[in-house]
């Protein structure tokens, strides 16, 4: 339980900045250069990203209680955003 | 000091970076080894890495202890990081350590070593400088620059939400070296500041002398007593033997709701008012408790109860998120990955000065820049590799190793210094292929550690995870990463020409007509 709370907290965060660097344009044109930047949706990406990482932070506090729930969070949101620009600085290349 | 406030905060990132940069990084280093320092030691002393005992029976140890005649003994029972007791005696105010296997109660052999624990640790908070505790000073002079950098870097930051996700890594070195800096010091920021900011509260004895005198003006201990409990009675001067300490650890356990115990402690040990204090384990939440129950010796009565008050549960908090002393792995991985980034961040800091400056500087015949060049690769290269000739002096020195009066532990520090000094040395007079010759040091030297870890010892990574030394496996994984990446690295810095200006002493002499 603990170890597939910890694996949804990963996927929350990572996708949660994924979403949130996409609704940049210079992001979107470096992972989906043949489609056209939807700057009128820009918001809903934004949006969901926000959602992501605040449901990462529910998964955290269910999982490890107030104190260690939100270092947890803190430092995974780190994490997160780190696995993603990694993912971006290797798209780029 | 500029006029406009992003221009001074320019400035004071800037040189504050530069001039305590170095410090920061060895601070930052030694604090990244201290998350995983109980590992490191299975690592530095073989005979420790054991199995974790079924059951740990405290009046077995307790029979060994009394055994040495001091009166005064205590233990830091196993963890899940620690397999050993760590036992220490006092005897007329001087302290003896040895430690116990915790399965037979029977002592282990003297590892010979600091290791991490009485080595990188006490470099972290102190510098091994204890002379008027100059420094503890220094490294809080470190952490507030630490913060005032924290704070200016975001001001000076100038996109710092567009460029949030953004890592060139191309070409244009300085580029690279500063979208770097800002990513590690963007993602590294809450890390960083609470790290700098719990340091400081952790002293606050050390920073504020006599702070605790304004609610408590007696002098006394009264502070102490409330702060962190304390009992104390005299000998009764009339032998009479210890009851069963795992009656009073079962006491113990059941007033904490079942924490056990993490540190035992016997005074007066063989009196009759010999008493036991029994330290609350820190392993289930962040606080540092000082919870402590004591029991009289003989008869295992409970004598006083400490519970920590909610003013200094504040304090232990704080303290606590710093001292990660809490059993929860995942934490634990990412305090070692936020520290390398914080490492990362000091660096590209100081080295992105450098890229930027070292042109101009020498045209102008600044003296500086090869001074801060030279501090620079000493202080974050050459620290790593230092602590890889710790690492694998500890592994090739024979046991019973002593030279120049020094004893092998000693010794072991020896190669530290050795290391770290030449390598201030060779930037100094090599500054030419320096960065490349120090990461081809780290990369030789990471990858001979762990190979004089198997050789010696016969506990290559996969030896070691099989059978259940997880610490000592990491620890030769993490170390062969870092060597691969000091390789590439390495490798790069060699195939590009060295940029050099004239009046660098570094470039070579023009050859003769």
């Amino acid at each position: 339980m603990a170890t597939s709370l910890l694996i949804a907290l990963l996927g929350c965060v990572y996708g949660g900045f994924a979403l949130l660097a996409l609704s940049q344009s210079r992001n979107w044109t470096l992972v989906l250069p043949g489609r056209p930047y939807p700057a009128a949706r820009a918001g809903l990406l934004k949006a969901g990203g926000w959602a992501l990482l605040a449901t990462a932070l529910i998964i955290a506090l269910v999982r490890d209680g107030p104190a260690f729930g939100l270092m947890l969070w803190v430092l995974m949101l780190a994490a997160g955003a780190a696995l993603v620009i990694a993912t971006l600085s290797v798209r780029r290349r | 000091m500029s006029e406009t406030f992003p221009a001074s905060m320019h400035w004071l990132h800037t040189w504050t970076g530069v001039i305590i940069g170095a410090l920061l990084f060895a601070i930052f280093w030694m604090g990244t080894l201290s998350v995983f320092d109980r590992e490191i030691d299975r690592w530095m002393m073989p005979a420790t890495r054991l199995a974790p005992a079924a059951t740990v029976s405290l009046d077995a140890m307790a029979k060994t202890m009394t055994q040495t005649g001091a009166a005064e003994w205590g233990m830091q029972l196993p963890t899940d990081r620690t397999p050993i007791v760590s036992g220490y005696t006092v005897t007329d105010g001087t302290y003896a350590f040895l430690n116990l296997d915790p399965a037979t109660g029977k002592p282990l052999h003297d590892p010979a070593t600091r290791g991490a624990t009485d080595f990188f640790f006490p470099f972290h908070y102190s510098l091994l400088i204890d002379q008027w505790q100059i420094g503890k000073w220094l490294i809080g002079l470190a952490a507030i620059a630490m913060m005032a950098l924290c704070v200016s870097g975001v001001v000076i930051h100038r996109r710092i939400f567009a460029d949030f996700f953004t890592l060139r890594i191309g070409r244009k070195t300085s580029r690279t070296t500063l979208d770097l800096h800002n990513v590690a010091g963007v993602l590294g920021l809450p890390f960083n500041f609470m790290i700098a900011l719990s340091g400081l509260v952790f002293f606050i004895a050390v920073y504020v002398p006599g702070i605790q005198s304004v609610v408590y003006p007696a002098a006394g201990s009264s502070f102490t007593q409330d702060a962190f409990g304390g009992f104390d009675r005299d000998a009764a001067g009339e032998a009479r033997a210890l009851g069963s300490l795992d009656a009073m650890a079962r006491e113990a356990s059941r007033r904490w709701g079942g924490d056990t115990a993490r540190i035992v402690r016997v005074t007066h040990s063989g009196d009759a008012a010999a008493y036991v204090s029994f330290d609350r384990s820190l392993a289930r939440r962040v606080s540092m408790t000082s919870d402590a129950v004591i029991f009289d010796g003989p008869t295992g009565r409970l004598l006083h109860e400490h519970r920590t008050g909610p003013m200094m549960t504040t304090q232990r908090f704080i303290s606590g998120m710093h001292f990660a002393q809490f059993r929860h792995w995942p934490l634990r991985w990412l305090y070692f990955a936020s520290g390398l980034l914080g490492c990362v961040l000091i660096a590209t800091g100081s080295l992105f000065w450098l890229q930027s400056r070292t042109k101009r500087h020498m045209n102008e015949g600044a003296v500086g820049m090869p001074l801060v060049r030279a501090i620079t690769i000493g202080a974050t290269t050459g620290m790593i590799a230092a602590t890889l000739a710790y690492l694998i002096a500890n592994r090739l020195l024979p046991a019973d190793a002593a030279a120049l009066g020094q004893s092998r532990a000693q010794l072991e520090i020896w190669a530290f210094f050795i290391v770290w000094i030449a390598s201030f040395a060779h930037a100094a007079l090599l500054p030419r292929r320096a960065w490349a010759v120090q990461c081809w040091a780290i990369a030789a030297g990471a990858l001979t550690a762990v190979a004089s870890n198997a050789v010696t010892t016969g506990d290559h990574p996969l030896h070691a995870a099989l059978r259940g030394q997880w610490g000592v496996a990491g620890m030769d994984l993490v170390m062969l990463a870092g060597g691969s990446v000091a390789a590439i690295a390495a490798m790069r810095l060699w195939q590009r020409k060295p940029r050099l200006v004239a009046g660098d002493p570094a470039a070579p002499a023009l050859p003769a007509a």
